[in-house]
């Protein structure tokens, strides 16, 4: 394999151990493989485990917490976690699934310890605008009302919508995660929608 | 307002509210019933109303800073386990190598050749026979997948002469059996 696999710069990937002449592991290596090489105690299997997977927990986190620097803890913790439980993954559900379980946890924790946010102060993390400076200027005012909505919403509707509508799980795959009903699922995810429509037609 | 959802997701005509809002949100048309139903209506008009920024929200796509997978993997070399070592024939007292770095460096070993890939790897180190003391030889019991078509049997049986071969020339502890089982094929395009 020519390709050069990012985890190669790592700073043990040489060093005096035995075995400092083992490269990265092989980037295509499929996720099964990694999973097991990861359960049997491989470092360099985690960490290319969570490369693969932490923009999505790392969007996840952004969303349920509002707040980059709050999902950074989330993120770091919940991939912690996801190393010292590893040995317990079972396969019962897809390896994401369980990764996307682990951060909804961490960040559900994180936001039972919080002290109450004012919803004016939320970071509304305005996009790039991409066209006239007054319709951009509009639409940016529309996501910044959404991500406002969403942070009112209770934490638990929050975790379901982001779930559905932005990492696009199946209500299945969100009742695994949450360890709700899947018609629980179904009802939280339209109450949030419902809400969120509420609130944009007041904001309109 | 006309949305009034039950705990289970239902509006109030009974309609499951996530469905109807998933296939206002896809653009399908309405059915008959829902052409009629205010429930159904004002359900997929509001879904289509927040569907534009909603979508927006979803392609924004925060990336995570790198030094935050840094700092886990820091930790994570820390908390691997020290204390799971095998002990290395040495003249000068004993010598101990850590097993998971003992199964990267087999692994390594099969990944290197054409047409497989190591799974599972695990060591164990049997105990002398006579003695009863622990010894140092060890027995390989490795899961490979290989690539569809090639030969299984001579395949493995290469992988079983390069275990044995890394693990005396590479770790230095002698080889006492090989158990290989194939438990995946791959594709290039799999």
């Amino acid at each position: 394999m020519a390709r050069a696999v990012a985890v190669a710069a790592s700073p043990s990937a040489s060093g005096a151990e035995v075995g400092s002449g083992v490269s990265a592991v092989p980037d295509e290596l499929d996720e099964q493989t990694l999973v097991v090489r990861a359960q049997e105690g491989d470092a360099r299997a985690f960490e290319q485990l969570a490369r693969r997977h932490q923009d999505a927990l790392y969007r996840l986190a952004v969303r349920v917490m509002g707040d980059r620097a709050e999902a950074e803890d989330a993120l770091q913790e919940a991939l912690l976690d996801a190393w010292r439980r590893i040995g317990r993954f079972r396969g019962e559900s897809a390896f994401s699934t369980w990764m996307y379980r682990i951060v909804t946890n961490r960040c559900l924790g994180m936001l039972r310890k919080r002290r109450p946010v004012p919803v004016e102060e939320v970071d509304a993390a305005p996009a790039p605008a991409q066209d006239s400076p007054e319709r951009a200027a509009e639409r940016d005012a529309g996501m910044a009302a959404l991500h406002r909505a969403l942070a009112a919403l209770p934490d638990d509707l929050r975790v379901c919508w982001v779930l559905r509508e932005v990492e696009g799980q199946g209500y299945a795959e969100i009742a695994q995660i949450t360890g709700a009903t899947e018609d629980a699922v179904r009802g939280r995810i339209h109450r949030a929608r419902t809400r969120l429509a509420e609130a944009m037609r007041s904001w309109r | 307002m006309a949305l009034t959802p039950d705990p289970d997701g239902r509006l109030a005509c009974g309609r499951d509210a996530a469905a109807v809002w998933d296939r206002a949100v896809a653009g399908e048309p309405a059915d008959a019933h829902e052409r009629g139903c205010p429930h159904c209506t004002a359900a997929a008009a509001d879904a289509r109303g927040l569907g534009a920024l909603v979508q927006r929200l979803a392609q924004e796509d925060p990336e995570p800073p790198p030094s935050v997978l840094d700092r886990v993997m820091v930790a994570v070399r820390t908390e691997l386990r020290p204390h799971d070592v095998l002990t290395l024939p040495s003249p000068h007292g004993p010598a101990r190598l850590s097993r998971a770095a003992a199964a990267a460096v087999l692994r390594h070993t099969v990944d290197a050749m054409a047409g497989v890939r190591a799974r599972s790897c695990r060591i164990e180190q049997a105990d002398d026979t006579r003695s009863g003391d622990p010894g140092h030889a060890v027995d390989v019991r490795i899961t490979v997948t290989a690539r569809f078509g090639v030969d299984l049997a001579s395949v493995t049986a290469r992988v079983r002469q390069m275990v044995a071969a890394a693990g005396e020339q590479a770790l230095g502890v002698p080889v006492r059996r090989v158990d290989i089982e194939v438990v995946d094929v791959f594709g290039d395009h799999w």
